[in-house]
């Protein structure tokens, strides 16, 4: 049996944390929630919920986070680590799917929505197809759900990624580790839509910025 | 370059040079820090006070107006000043994430002692 701890990096998340740590459990893996310095009650909940929880002094954002995450899982000698969204979109009934790519060997797997599942045709999935494009032509190996943030992590990549992250967002993530020859493999999961707040993605703007830094990033950097 | 452009190159120079070494003694600026800001501000000095050099340099480059060889240089090593920032920021950056995991590493822990005294 690997030694699995499920990241969940939270960010004023007092509607949903209690209820996701709570379902999380129920499957019984070790976990640790990241507090990102959140301005609600999130801090309180976790106190008076007994969840097992960093609390960071200061607001990192969340490639900040999830590299403290994995600092924390290779201190502590984990062989795998599961990223989930704080938001709840990501539904841990899949986290045994993608523990059990890791323990078949694979370095890198992604809770993907277009394994066996036809991509939408809209502007967001123009940019996913595009991104799917740049990483094809970099590395050769075809990829499906690139922006996925649902991912399971290695021993191997843990510990190449607690020591240094120079990434932007997942995609340029998820070439590097093609570029360098880790296994990656992606499984089907269905993802939640969310419930309350504003996607990033919402704003054109930041959309733009988004796709331009992680396409140059897979193009010069990764 | 005119008369007046020289005068304002030296007047504007010599205030740098004043402000930068009042910030350093002021402790304002960290020293390791200040050694470039020091090296560049009397270098612009020197410039001020031996202007003929641009010209022999503006010669050299091929550069008719004496003036946009006093803006290229500047452009240059403003260039290398920004970049060399961006390179502390990035160095910090991953501090400050390593640190922040230490501490509330150290936090997590002590809250289980606390929990554990507790009991």
């Amino acid at each position: 049996m690997m030694k699995t701890l499920i990241v969940i990096p939270a960010y004023n998340e007092q509607d949903n944390i209690v209820k996701l740590v709570e379902d999380v459990m129920s499957y019984g893996y070790d976990y640790l929630v990241i507090n990102d310095c959140s301005r609600d009650s999130t801090k309180d909940l976790l106190i008076s919920n007994d969840i097992v929880h960093l609390d960071l002094p200061i607001n990192l954002g969340i490639a900040g986070v999830t590299q403290v995450g994995f600092k924390y899982a290779k201190d502590s000698d984990y062989d795998c680590v599961i990223c989930i969204d704080g938001d709840g979109q990501h539904l841990p009934e899949y986290i045994k799917d993608l523990v059990g790519e890791i323990e078949k060997g694979n370095d890198y797997v992604i809770g993907s929505r277009f394994v066996s599942e036809k991509k939408p045709v809209t502007p967001r999935m123009l940019g996913s197809r595009l991104l799917c494009l740049l990483i094809r032509l970099k590395t050769g190996k075809k990829v499906t759900d690139p922006t996925s943030g649902m991912r399971a992590l290695g021993k191997k990549v843990v510990e190449d990624f607690a020591e240094s992250m120079n990434f932007y967002a997942e995609p340029d993530a998820l070439c590097h580790l093609l570029h360098k020859g880790f296994e990656v493999k992606e499984v089907q999961v269905t993802m939640k839509e969310r419930e309350a707040g504003v996607s990033y993605f919402h704003n054109p703007l930041k959309s733009l910025y988004y796709m331009l830094a992680v396409s140059l990033s897979i193009i010069f950097v990764q | 370059m005119s008369s007046v452009l020289r005068l304002g190159l030296l007047l504007a120079s010599l205030m740098v040079f004043i402000l930068i070494l009042y910030t350093v003694i002021r402790k304002m600026l960290n020293i390791k820090y200040s050694i470039v800001w020091i090296l560049w501000s009397l270098l612009s000095l020197l410039m001020a006070v031996f202007p003929e050099s641009f010209y022999k340099i503006s010669h050299l480059l091929s550069i008719q107006m004496p003036v946009n060889t006093v803006f290229l240089i500047m452009t240059a090593l403003l260039y290398a000043l920004t970049f060399n920032v961006y390179i502390t920021i990035s160095k910090h950056n991953k501090e400050i994430v390593r640190l922040t995991y230490e501490i509330s590493v150290l936090r997590k822990e002590l809250d289980d002692l606390k929990r554990q005294n507790e009991r």
